[in-house]
């Protein structure tokens, strides 16, 4: 959340609304727009996994974004795809942190992502349909 | 003074350890004051603190001279975005510090850019502490805009 609120001016103006996954998150962005809480998961927790997934297809039907930015990861994944289906355009932001590879969650959304950046000029020349714009920090 | 975070999530007794190593042992003069979070390892030579409040850590971050920490980004970014110079020594998955090594890669990247100083094992701590004073990161211009500006220019011809 740190990285992605680094370009805020990007969707200055728009009607914006934010999914994050723990409420210690949300602390500062009432100033951004509103925001729902779906919790953390991961691969292993399965049922919290489907629980997850069932909150952001609710809110992704709720709202029907037009336009889904994230940098991951589980939840965010979702949140693309989910929005991938009612149309929206997908817009995928990895994660600094990652140096040598692309992040799991990253390496699904790229196919179907509309815009997707990366923030180490190699991993743009790794592989196909990827992006090097600039770094977050 | 010099700001020792490990973060509070998890512990790392090892950076922690390695610090109080090179002070106790006389390597380093300067003043520490350490967020050591679950780290079970309690330093000898310099105050602590488990977890402090957002708003002192801030001011800890602030009022110093110089962190310490690990590789992590939260780390790397405050030290960037207060222009502190910063040592970080990579957590391990060898240690059941972290669950993969992605820390040691960041780290290098960052190393070899100037950015930041590493030490990739507690011997190496000390040493590189007493370069710490010294170190300046390569000044640095921002991309923020840059790729704001490619996102936003994206989402208008999107929705348009």
């Amino acid at each position: 959340m740190t990285q992605l609120l680094k370009i805020a001016q990007s969707w200055s103006g728009g009607d914006v609304f934010f999914v994050t996954t723990s409420a210690a998150v949300t602390g500062g962005l009432d100033k951004h727009g509103r925001s729902y809480v779906v919790g953390e998961c991961n691969r292993r927790m399965l049922m919290k996994t489907a629980a997850v997934f069932l909150k952001c297809a609710r809110i992704v039907l709720r709202e029907r974004p037009r336009v889904v930015i994230s940098t991951g990861a589980a939840a965010g994944c979702m949140i693309c795809f989910l929005g991938k289906l009612i149309g929206a355009k997908v817009i995928w932001i990895d994660s600094i942190t990652n140096v040598e590879r692309l992040s799991l969650s990253g390496r699904m959304v790229r196919h179907i992502a509309d815009l997707f950046l990366v923030q180490w000029p190699e991993l743009a020349t790794k592989y196909k349909k990827v992006e090097f714009a600039g770094t977050l920090i | 003074m010099i700001f020792l975070t490990v973060g509070t999530q998890f512990a790392f007794d090892r950076l922690v350890r390695a610090v109080d190593d090179a002070v106790g042992a006389g390597l380093f003069k300067q003043e520490i004051f350490a967020q050591i979070g679950e780290s079970e390892y309690r330093p000898r030579n310099f105050d602590f603190s488990r977890v402090l409040a957002k708003y002192d850590f801030d001011n800890y971050i602030d009022s110093s001279s110089g962190l310490i920490g690990h590789a992590g980004m939260g780390t790397i970014t405050a030290a960037m975005d207060h222009n502190k110079p910063l040592l970080v020594m990579p957590r391990l998955k060898k240690f059941g510090e972290v669950v993969n090594d992605h820390q040691v890669t960041i780290a290098m990247m960052f190393e070899k850019m100037g950015l930041l100083l590493a030490a990739y094992d507690a011997q190496q701590v000390a040493d590189r502490l007493e370069c710490l004073g010294a170190f300046c990161p390569v000044a640095r211009q921002s991309d923020c805009a840059r790729v704001a500006q490619r996102v936003r220019a994206f989402i208008a011809e999107s929705i348009a």
